[in-house]
């Protein structure tokens, strides 16, 4: 028997396949069944309801003209699609003029709420992902850190300043949090 | 490059943690190196299990009209007609051609036959699309090699008062990105490129938004107006 999420990740793929093609009934699926969560990821980065619509938005047209770049042997449907999304929220959170029209308290909060969704995200995960085990495994300062980038979306210099160490600190953190979870899950 | 320091450079792109030129040389790399490629699909998995987490916020299907009305747009264009302002009398006049198949696909523009003219023309070495952040093209990019490059533009582009578009190239890694010259506006023009190692396929071309006068620093500094992959243009 299969697995609800792994033909969930069939379907994807399948979808992502029709897309390349030209469906848009397919990209429509797409929509239905990951829009939710894709508005979630994008809220949790951007915070605003409206930036969150634009990079969903967005990452639906990404989808549609780079389908025929997916390809299944590679890695999930799912992780390519919202790697889009990621790529998105980025774009918008590195763009200042994107920004620069937020009244500083405005700003100042968006960056407050990342912060706090970042430390959350690790909580969220369910027990029987090994991913959670094994960020559990690293170094509080490196798991935070890589939740900061991943789930935040913030910069190595971001992360610096919100734990009030030298950039290379940062990096290094980073760098080896990042080896130990590629070993722990190998 | 080993498996630990490919797998290490996947992770740093997919958390969004590489520079500007790295994370255009990492972006153009997905479609040409296979090998790079499935490392980084296989960062996205290690770490997709933390997106799943987020809260599902309703609402995402009040958005399909707008995606709808965005794919006409999206899909493969064929380029426009030639600019029909008279160039030169000494620019190059090439013959038609088509861009080869998978790399069209590849950048989802398929470039039809916009460029006759006589068979004994200097013809370019690579063409690049730069396609902007929504994917529509906006202008194309013809390099003949050594300082030679031209750049044409199919579409309108907003350029702030107190900005300057910048085209740069990445010829490798080590060269890291390299200016072909400052636009003075949206009209065909010849770059002003130093002379550079031969184009190469997928070699990337950008532009960016500058202060005016050009980068402070000699490398991008500003935002990405638009960006592309070259395609060799040999025996097609």
């Amino acid at each position: 028997m299969i697995a609800p999420a792994a033909a969930a990740s069939e379907d994807l793929a399948d979808a992502l396949q029709r897309c390349a093609a030209g469906d848009q009934q397919a990209l429509r699926q797409i929509l239905d069944a990951e829009g939710g969560r894709l508005l979630g990821v994008a809220h949790r980065m951007l915070q605003r309801r409206d930036l969150a619509e634009e990079a969903v938005q967005d990452c639906m047209v990404q989808i549609w003209r780079k389908a025929h770049q997916f390809r299944a042997g590679d890695g999930s449907a799912r992780g390519w699609i919202f790697a889009i999304l990621r790529n998105r929220c980025l774009n918008v959170l590195r763009d200042g003029r994107r920004l620069e029209s937020l009244a500083p308290t405005d700003l100042t909060a968006m960056q407050d709420a990342r912060l706090q969704a970042a430390g959350a995200g690790l909580d969220a995960l369910g027990d029987q992902v090994a991913l959670k085990d094994c960020l559990h495994g690293l170094e509080p300062a490196s798991r935070r850190a890589i939740l900061l980038a991943y789930v935040g979306g913030f910069t190595h210099g971001e992360i610096a300043a919100i734990q009030s160490v030298p950039l290379g600190t940062a990096k290094s953190w980073i760098r080896r949090g990042l080896d130990l979870l590629r070993r722990c899950l190998s | 490059m080993t498996q630990d320091t490919l797998d290490a450079r996947a992770d740093a792109f997919v958390l969004g943690l590489l520079d500007d030129a790295q994370e255009a040389e990492a972006e153009a790399a997905l479609i040409a190196d296979a090998t790079w490629a499935a490392a980084v699909a296989r960062a996205r998995d290690r770490l997709l299990p933390l997106d799943m987490t987020a809260e599902e916020h309703p609402g995402a299907e009040a958005l399909w009209e707008g995606i709808r009305a965005r794919l006409a747009a999206s899909q493969p264009i064929p380029l426009p007609a030639p600019n029909p302002v008279p160039t030169a009398a000494n620019s190059p006049r090439r013959p038609g051609r088509m861009l080869p198949s998978g790399i069209a696909a590849a950048i989802g523009i398929l470039a039809g036959a916009v460029l006759g003219g006589s068979w004994f023309a200097p013809e370019p070495v690579v063409i690049a699309v730069l396609l902007d952040n929504a994917g529509a093209p906006t202008a194309v990019v013809e390099d003949y090699g050594g300082a030679d490059a031209r750049i044409r533009f199919v579409n309108g582009v907003e350029v702030p008062q107190d900005r300057q578009m910048q085209v740069w190239t990445l010829p490798s890694a080590e060269m890291g990105p390299i200016s072909l010259g400052l636009l003075t506006g949206t009209g065909t023009a010849d770059l002003d490129a130093p002379r550079l190692p031969e184009p190469a396929d997928g070699q990337l071309y950008e532009i960016t938004l500058e202060p005016r006068g050009g980068s402070p620093t000699g490398r991008p500094t500003g935002a990405i107006l638009a960006k592309g992959l070259a395609a060799r243009q040999e025996g097609i």
